[in-house]
This record gives C-alpha cells, structure tokens and sequence, in this order.
C-alpha cells in the first residue's frame, strides 16, 4: 500500500511539474502567486503584519484555491483525458489511487504556500534590515505556517474528489469549486453577522479571552474534522466498479 | 486438457434493461492469441471489465488465471496486462516515465524496469524519442507505446481492447507485425477483441464470435471458415448494377452479394451452386467473363452468423 501510495504520488507531481512548465498560461500561475503573495503584500503589510498569523491567512488561502484547479485536474481529468479506467485496470488499490492524488495536491498546495512565505520573509528582511533577521516570534504564526496550509488544503481537496468526481470535464470541475469555495468563505464572513445576538457574543468573547495560539489550534481542530469527514465521504465514493460504470 | 487462462461460465451482466453479456460459456487455453470478435455494443468491452474483475457479473462465473473475477480481481489486475478502449496514456508525460509509472505500478526492479524499457522501446522503434512528452506523438506512435504499456510487467494474459481502431492501414499493419512478434518472444496469452477480420485472421489462433451479448461461435479461423463461411465466389465482368445486386441478395442461397474493386461478389450458403446466379445475372444484362470461387473468408463467415442471428 505504502509503495502504491509513493508510486501514485509519483506519477501525480510528474503530471503536476510538465503542466506547470509546458508553457501554457498555467505554467505562471505559481510565479504569479509567489509575486503577489511573496512580495507585494510582504511589501505593503511590513515586518508588523507580515510576520504575524493574520500575515500568514493571506498565502493559506491562495495556497488552498490553487489545490481547487489541482485535485480538479486530477480526478476529473483522469476520466477527460481516458486514463481512469487504465488506471483503475492495474494492480493499484482504490486507496493508494485516492490517497496519492490527495497526496500530492495538497503537498502542491503547500509548496507553494511555503514558497510565498519564504518569499514574503526575504522580501521584507531585505527592505526593513537592521542588522538583525526578523522572523515569526508567536506560537500562533508557527502553528498556523505548519498547520494551515495542509489542513485547509486537505478539506479543499477532499471536497474535490466528490465534485470532481461527478464532474464531466476539469472546467467543470473547477468551476464548480471555485464557486463553492468562494460561497463558504464570504457565506463565513457575512453569515456570522446574521447568528442570534448571544451566539456573536460568544463568539466575541472567545477571540479576545483566548490566545491567538489556541484559537489557530481550535481552527485546526474544526479543519481536521472536516478533513476526515469530507475524505471518508470520497474513501465511499471512489469505488472501481461505480468510477468504471459513471 | 489444455491449461485454461479464461474460463467463463454462463457469464452474464445486466444494465437495467439490456443484457450486455449473456450466459457466455467460453474457455481460452493458456499460450493462444484470442480474438473476440463483434460489432459495436456486441459486449466486448463488458467481458473485458467482468475478466478484470473491474464489474460484477450478474450471474454466471469465470476465472482468470485461476482467479475468482467476483472475489479475485486485485489478483487478476496484478498478473494481466490491459490496453482498454483507450489507450490510457499520460500525454503530459513521456514515454520513459508512462512506462516507469506502470513498471512501478507493477512493483517491478528498477535494474529490470530500465531494461524492459529499453527492450520495448528499442523493438518499437521509439527509443529515441523516450524523453518526448507523449502529446506530441502520431496516432501510430502512441498507439504502439499504449500497447508496450501492458506487455511491460511480462504478464500472463493481455487484453487488448481493439488495439488498431482509428491508425490507418499502414500504421494498424506495422502495430499488427509488432504484437505478433511481441507476443510470439513473450509466449503470453492474447486475449484480443476487434471488429478487424483481417486482423483476427492474421493473429489469432482462435475467435470467437459475439453479437448483443451472445456468443455465436468459437473455434480456429480455419474451422470458422469451413463451418459456416460458405462459399465466395467473385465473379468479373460488367453491368453489376445496384438493382442486380437488391436481387442477388434477395435469392434464397446468398448471404452476401457485393461489389468489391469492380468485381461482383456472391457468398453462397452451404450446399449452394454458383450456376444458377450466373444465369441469373446474364438474364438481368450483366456480362460475365470470369468465375472464381473458393472458401468464405472469415469475414464472410462473420458477416454470414450476423445475418443468421438477425
């Protein structure tokens, strides 16, 4: 299983590294990334907001819409593209297929997340140096830098797999979540202003009473069980006999 | 008794209302090329994913390699090799590295893995353009890599899924030269469906005919032909007209009646005489300068079973 899981990851990260780098338009779509979140905003934000976990939600989120085109591409894809049914005809098992393509888009996700920070952290060191290399100094930013990028990115393409697998084209597919994407995230925002009034102010009571550091926790915490949730749906979901008929 | 590959029994797969497969009894000895032949939608591809145990059967039974398709098919999947209705190729990826990911998949050495590469790709004769994303290749050359793919493990049985369907006849005879050759040095068994008679008759040492779902024949080629092929008989000549032809085919001993490079041709049932039809045909105008007649091939017997079970 472990060897399968590799070999998958394998194969994904290669299809990930030639489309990224055949010359289309979304072979700059990183670099794009990188530029705006690596050193436009570290620009504008400064040592203050940029190293702080506020400073980091900017390059988590983006990191986890690139896993929307992703994990589209490489489910629905594989059937677009008449793959899924050669793949799903060799020895590999439902779970070393589903996990190494979960694998190695959420890894995708991440590296660049990891990338725009790493950036970011250059860009602003080398405008504001004193002498002395600034750095995240809060438990809050370190758990937010190692655990936000995954956990989201693992909800994103979890959610993934089910839509792309019910999808007909990759377009589809990352329309689709995209659109669902951006209806959680400003559904988050606006909906919170629409809970009963003793519900907001539990909620106001936990973010100024709790440490940034237990709040990032409590996030994570919800975001893990999400992850599970949405990837025992897929787990159900992909099945050979179901993906060879659809 | 011959050591079976295939042994399927009253093999059948339902969807919904229409019996994709049904009550197919077949045996494929170990070491053959196969050929399964039928038109479109005769449920060749079904049997393909029922063998691989990729679907169930809604009745009947059959095993693989000694393998259980319900219960087995993990086995199946891991000693056969498939090229399906696609060719499955990762065209974003090159050659080297689609069979690196199925020789990895196949959990092979990759002191063996590099040297089957270079075997296959060498006899193909695209050694050299391994590191060449896949996207930019010809049809042909492809489709010549889509068919080392499943070769590549060594495996004891393939299925091979029409594997000259869309290459034009130069491409399709040079892949055709290639799997003989291939399969000859591999000594594995063929399992082959086309609706290419030419094709079945140049590789397979048995066929077998299906049509929605029914098995109608199996044997060699040979013995296909003698049974049921009748008898052709191309006649040349001239004034072979559509009308003649809607006549010819309408008399009780023709199966087929058809004109093929100017030259009228007649299959005949069994047991029927050419003398009345070339009668026939001076009497409706056309003139007849030579006669020859011999076996059905066995696209004439394929055409012939066609006829018999509409």
């Amino acid at each position: 299983m472990t060897a399968d899981f590799v070999t998958v990851l394998w194969k994904e990260w290669k299809e990930i590294a030639m489309e990224r780098s055949a010359g289309s338009t979304g072979s700059y779509r990183p670099l794009i990334l990188i530029a705006v979140f690596g050193i436009l905003f570290p620009l504008r934000m400064g040592p203050e907001r940029f190293f702080s976990a506020a400073g980091l939600l900017a390059p988590t989120f983006f990191s986890a819409i690139v896993i929307t085109a992703v994990i589209a591409d490489s489910f629905a894809g594989e059937r677009e593209r008449h793959t899924l049914e050669t793949l799903l005809a060799s020895r590999l098992s439902d779970r070393s297929i589903l996990f190494g393509k979960i694998a190695a888009c959420v890894a995708y996700g991440w590296l660049i997340s990891i990338s725009c920070i790493v950036a970011g952290a250059i860009t602003v060191n080398v405008t504001n140096w004193h002498g002395q290399i600034l750095m995240f100094h809060d438990a809050a930013s370190w758990l937010l830098f190692l655990f936000g990028p995954p956990l989201l990115g693992g909800a994103i393409a979890a959610a993934g797999v089910l839509v792309s697998l019910h999808a007909t084209t990759v377009r589809q597919a990352q329309q689709t979540l995209s659109i669902g994407f951006a209806v959680v995230f400003i559904g988050t925002i606006f909906g919170s202003s629409m809970l009963p009034k003793d519900w907001q102010a539990w909620f106001v009571r936990i973010l100024v009473t709790w440490s940034q550091a237990d709040l990032v926790l409590a996030a994570a915490g919800v975001l893990l069980v999400i992850d599970l949730a949405l990837l025992a749906a897929g787990m159900a979901r992909f099945q050979r006999a179901r993906l060879v008929l659809d | 008794m011959a050591e079976l590959a295939i042994r399927a029994l009253g093999l059948t797969r339902a969807f919904e209302t229409v019996r994709a497969l049904d009550d197919l009894n077949l045996e494929v000895p170990a070491g053959s090329v196969f050929g399964f032949l039928g038109p479109n939608g005769a449920g060749k591809t079904t049997t393909i994913r029922l063998l691989l145990g990729l679907i169930e059967p809604t009745s009947g039974s059959a095993q693989v390699l000694g393998f259980d398709t319900r219960t087995q098919g993990a086995d199946i999947r891991a000693r056969t090799g498939a090229l399906l209705e696609h060719s499955g190729l990762y065209e974003r990826l090159s050659a080297e590295d689609n069979l690196r990911f199925y020789g990895r998949v196949a959990h092979m050495p990759k002191e063996q893995l590099n040297q089957r590469i270079q075997e296959l790709l060498t006899h193909l004769g695209l050694w050299d353009r391994r590191k060449e994303a896949v996207v930019k290749w010809s049809r042909g050359m492809k489709q010549k890599l889509a068919i080392a793919r499943p070769l590549l493990h060594r495996p004891g049985l393939v299925f091979l899924d029409e594997p000259t369907a869309g290459l034009d006849p130069v491409a399709a005879a040079s892949l055709r030269d290639d799997l003989a050759a291939l399969a000859a040095r591999q000594g594995a068994t063929i399992f082959l469906t086309t609706h290419n008679m030419a094709e079945a008759e140049k590789l397979c040492s048995l066929v077998a005919v299906i049509r929605q779902g029914k098995l109608l024949a199996v044997g060699s080629p040979a013995d296909l032909r003698s049974r049921g092929g009748g008898q052709r008989t191309e006649i040349t000549g001239r004034g072979f007209s559509d009308a003649m032809l809607a006549m010819l085919s309408q008399q009780a001993g023709v199966t087929q009646a058809s004109v093929e490079n100017g030259r009228l041709v007649l299959v005949l049932k069994d047991g029927a005489g050419v003398a009345p039809f070339i009668s026939l045909i001076v009497r409706e105008g056309g003139e007849v300068q030579e006669v020859r007649s011999g076996q059905g091939s066995l696209e004439d017997v394929f055409l012939t079973l066609m006829e018999e079970e509409k």
